[in-house]
């Protein structure tokens, strides 16, 4: 059945042989080239696979979106004429890169966004690009969901790591059951309960917009006080539930790490267990989790869709629903290729940075 | 059998069966609710019923809205509905898994690659944008499209799950034994490796039936549900769409919320006990 050698047959004979090619030996001397190569090229397959599917995903939605667009932009006062002219659906089919055959459109596609960065006019504010309206909007996303990603895996990891290490304890045993419920329920939820107690009840904290939109946005120390108070409520929605989620998940990984025998060799060394929990414990958890901080930014994101739309933050979550509504085609597609993008490189440079961390990366073969 | 001994030794499991039976008995008598409610007459989406924003009574359990229906009864029709969609989306992710996570594990080699490639894909991409585009943008969406849709985005979940297993299993003595003697790859799958599986189709299942049912709460808060039904994140984004919150009147949204968490986290519960039950090594963990 199996007439492979093992990996390991074949790599000495590789070794012994002197001429072998000298690519091959200049990976073998520097491994971490084709670790970053293979994890680039991956990158770059994934992205143009994903923005391809992207491009098909839209216009092989039901109907035909030109119309839906029209119909738009009259109701909108942008185009007075009641009657559809050939010649006008033509033009607009033109401005909004829906003439030609399917494979033209997806050369034009491409070549637009990777050269221009040009996704055509958006119908939500017609006659305004909608790269200008992504732009506009994705300062307010990053900083959303980079506060609440980070803050909530910080929190989680350690509490994580402290709840493990005194597993034995009763508050220990409590906080992981809280968590375990509270992992289970959508950020949205959580948004609610914040909005009804902090916003209404107790009037605290504000739950609608991004900023006192009496002030004008700009550097001022007025109108970043103003930010950070109406981030609050977002932020603090996905952060609950991430820092369970984190929580649990470092929780599992410490305990089966806490069985490990170097720890009992740590132990017996007579290294205090502050030492130990810091060096030997942490480090061991927190590494595993920088890898799947990439894997559960997907959820994040979606998540935020939400979040945003329910306190009405001017982020493209709110972007993408304004111009679902309204079958809005080339601001929705740009606000779903740039998710992707963003996604997709914020793991590549995860993944990059992870050998800086974590010494195994280098040597590992897969 | 096995489903005793998971039952003895899982309080998650149990806990979790207890939940989401509870939600489907309660599901499968809405009628029965619907008369105890309002009586046979009253259709309890018609709106001017009773009175509007009553608070909870006697009559209103759970008080009426702003179009003077009864919010209880709205409840009650609205379960089976979601719980259809979730139930059913999840049972159709399962079955896109398990096919690819299978062939992806059986095949293994270049196929396997890519399979795996496109999982991870599915995985890392934020696809309830895509999942809204693509509901908003459909007429008549009825309960099986919605399901599809959701499960044409929830099923990486459950190919992971039955690929590592079957990538396990493919390797066990008794499968080397069976290749030895010369069953053909139909009776080796059929014999040895399909029995094994079930677990795992029902740990896959449990989790894409939670993906499935977050991806749709959160189309139906955005107000995109099966269309002319009622279902729990309908009723929530109804009651929001017209100031429940500034006015006071949160009681009209408890009960769907309440609700939607019970059933994710009986299903949840479920497939982490059984996680645990068929995977001992998951159990010395926690």
């Amino acid at each position: 059945m199996s007439t492979q050698l093992p990996a390991t047959t074949l790599e000495t004979i590789a070794t012994d042989a002197s001429d072998q090619p000298g690519d091959r030996r200049f990976l073998r001397n520097n491994p971490m080239v084709g670790y970053y190569s293979r994890r680039l090229g991956l990158y770059l397959i994934t992205l143009w696979g994903s923005l391809t599917a992207t491009f098909f995903f839209f216009r092989f939605l039901p109907g035909d979106p030109i119309s839906g667009i029209i119909a738009q932009l009259q109701t909108r006062g942008q185009y007075s004429n009641l009657e559809q002219s050939d010649a006008m659906i033509e033009h607009y089919r033109r401005e909004f890169g829906l003439d030609g055959s399917m494979w033209e459109q997806y050369q034009r596609y491409f070549e637009r966004i990777v050269l221009h960065f040009d996704f055509g006019p958006s119908v939500l504010s017609y006659p305004t690009p909608a790269t200008d309206l992504i732009v506009r909007a994705i300062p307010w996303t990053l900083g959303l969901i980079g506060v609440a990603t980070l803050l909530g895996w910080f929190i989680g990891v350690i509490a994580g790591t402290l709840v493990a290490w005194k597993r034995d304890t009763r508050i220990a045993e409590w906080i992981t059951n809280v968590c375990l419920v509270l992992s289970h329920i959508p950020a949205y939820f959580v948004a609610l309960v914040l909005i009804i107690f902090l916003a209404y009840r107790f009037n605290l904290l504000p739950a609608n917009g991004a900023y006192n939109t009496t002030l004008q946005p700009s550097w001022s120390l007025d109108f970043i006080f103003s930010v950070i108070k109406y981030g609050t409520l977002p932020v603090l929605a996905t952060v609950i539930g991430a820092v369970a989620n984190w929580l649990i998940g470092t929780r599992a990984l410490v305990v089966s790490i806490l069985g490990e025998d170097f720890l009992t060799y740590a132990n017996a060394k007579g290294l205090s267990p502050r030492r130990i929990l810091m060096s030997y414990v942490l480090r061991n958890a927190w590494l595993p989790q920088i890898a799947a901080l990439g894997l559960a930014l997907g959820s994040v994101v979606s998540g935020n869709v939400l979040i945003e739309r329910l306190f009405r933050y001017p982020g493209v979550g709110n972007l993408l629903v304004d111009s679902v509504v309204i079958k809005d085609v080339n601001t929705a597609m740009a606000v779903v290729a740039m998710l992707i993008f963003l996604v997709l490189t914020i793991n590549l440079i995860i993944d990059l940075c992870l050998p800086l961390f974590d010494p195994r990366v280098k040597t590992s073969k897969s | 059998m096995v489903l005793i001994n998971l039952w003895k030794e899982s309080g998650k499991f149990k806990l979790g069966m207890v939940i989401t039976l509870f939600l489907l008995v309660a599901a499968a008598l809405n009628q029965v609710l619907l008369r105890w409610a309002v009586g046979p007459d009253v259709d309890p989406m018609t709106a001017g019923s009773f009175g509007i924003f009553l608070d909870p009574q006697r009559d209103h359990l759970l008080g009426t809205d702003r179009f003077g229906r009864d919010v209880f009864s709205l409840v009650v029709i609205a379960l089976p509905v979601s719980l259809t969609v979730a139930f059913l989306a999840g049972a159709m992710s399962t079955a896109i898994g398990v096919v690819m996570g299978f062939f992806s594990g059986f095949v293994g080699g270049l196929t396997d690659s890519i399979l795996r490639t496109f999982t991870d894909m599915f995985i890392v991409i934020p696809t309830l944008p895509l999942i809204i585009i693509l509901a908003a943008n459909t007429r008549n969406l009825g309960s099986v499209k919605l399901a599809l849709f959701l499960a044409a985005f929830s099923w990486p979940a459950a190919a992971r799950v039955i690929r590592s297993q079957v990538l396990s299993l493919r390797e066990r003595p008794y499968i080397e034994l069976s290749r030895m003697t010369n069953l053909s790859n139909r009776e080796i799958i059929v014999g040895d490796i399909l029995p094994n599986m079930a677990p795992y189709v029902a740990i896959g299942f449990a989790q894409a039936s939670v993906g499935s049912a977050f991806a749709l709460v959160g189309l139906t808060v955005l107000g995109i549900g099966p269309s002319g039904q009622m279902d729990l994140g309908r009723i929530i984004s109804e009651a929001l769409g017209y100031g429940v919150i500034s006015l006071g009147k949160e009681w009209i949204f408890i009960a769907p919320v309440a609700l939607l968490i019970l059933l994710f986290l009986g299903l949840a519960l479920i497939s982490q006990g059984m996680e645990e039950f068929f995977n001992p090594r998951l159990r010395t963990q926690t």
